[in-house]
């Protein structure tokens, strides 16, 4: 599925317009590179061991 | 049925990506960090309903963007760009010499409709195949092409580095300081 060949800049049509080797494609990995690579607070391990510790009585349904 | 220690792992695993989409959303770190325990808590409830050896990240994505679809018409369907601030920053750095800063990338990727900047992040960014995107955005796969086509072209629009008009500032920079004065 990833795009590794090497592409022209500006194929539009069934190519991968947004591969690496276009100025967009890698300017969207490295914006969503810099989210993913964010320090994750706490709050959701956190979260999660709570959820754990919930007994599933509370059930909906 | 208790969640297992997998389906818990496997939740930790994908928080990083959760908010990294949820930013991409919301453009608010609190509101994405909301939606995001929000789609944990969520995901947990109904962990019956997730069918294992199919994608957990699309699920959960598919989960993300439903909660920020409902919070969104809860709230009214807030304006984008309600003050025009964006705009006016938009207007000021085109692209130099083919050197796209990262600032002026998220900038443009702000001024986007939600509908056509989380296609283009599913598919430009976080890996997804066009079915899987469609799935999450529950629409069809043609809909989703257009509207990656349609966020590609208005992002180059924006930060002029289409191949045919890169040197056009002035046209486009009117263009938005107009609609922004309107």
């Amino acid at each position: 599925m990833k795009n590794d060949g090497k592409r022209p800049p500006h194929v539009s049509d069934g190519g991968d317009p947004l591969g690496t080797n276009s100025q967009i494609g890698l300017k969207l990995k490295q914006y969503y590179a810099d989210l993913v690579s964010e320090e994750v607070p706490d709050r959701f391990a956190d979260l999660l061991r709570q959820l754990e510790q919930t007994p599933a009585a509370a059930k909906k349904g | 049925m208790a969640v297992s220690q997998g389906f818990k792992t496997d939740l930790l695993a994908a928080i990083p990506s959760l908010r990294a989409f949820a930013m991409s959303l919301a453009q608010n770190s609190d509101k994405a960090d909301d939606l995001v325990q929000e789609t944990l808590v969520k995901a947990w409830d109904k962990h019956e309903s997730f069918q294992p050896g199919t994608n957990l990240k699309a699920w959960l994505f598919t989960i993300l963007r439903n909660e920020f679809y409902s919070q969104m018409r809860k709230r009214g369907r807030e304006v984008q760009d309600s003050d025009g601030a964006m705009t006016g920053r938009l207007a000021v750095h085109p692209a130099q010499q083919g050197q796209l800063d990262l600032e002026d990338f998220r900038t443009a990727l702000e001024k986007l409709p939600e509908d056509q900047r989380e296609a283009i992040i599913l598919i430009g960014a976080s890996g997804f195949s066009y079915e899987e995107a469609a799935e999450i955005c529950q629409c069809a796969v043609g809909t989703i092409k257009s509207r990656v086509s349609r966020a590609r072209n208005r992002l180059q629009e924006i930060l002029q580095i289409s191949g045919e008009s890169e040197y056009g500032p002035d046209s486009i920079a009117s263009q938005v300081m107009g609609s922004n004065a309107a």
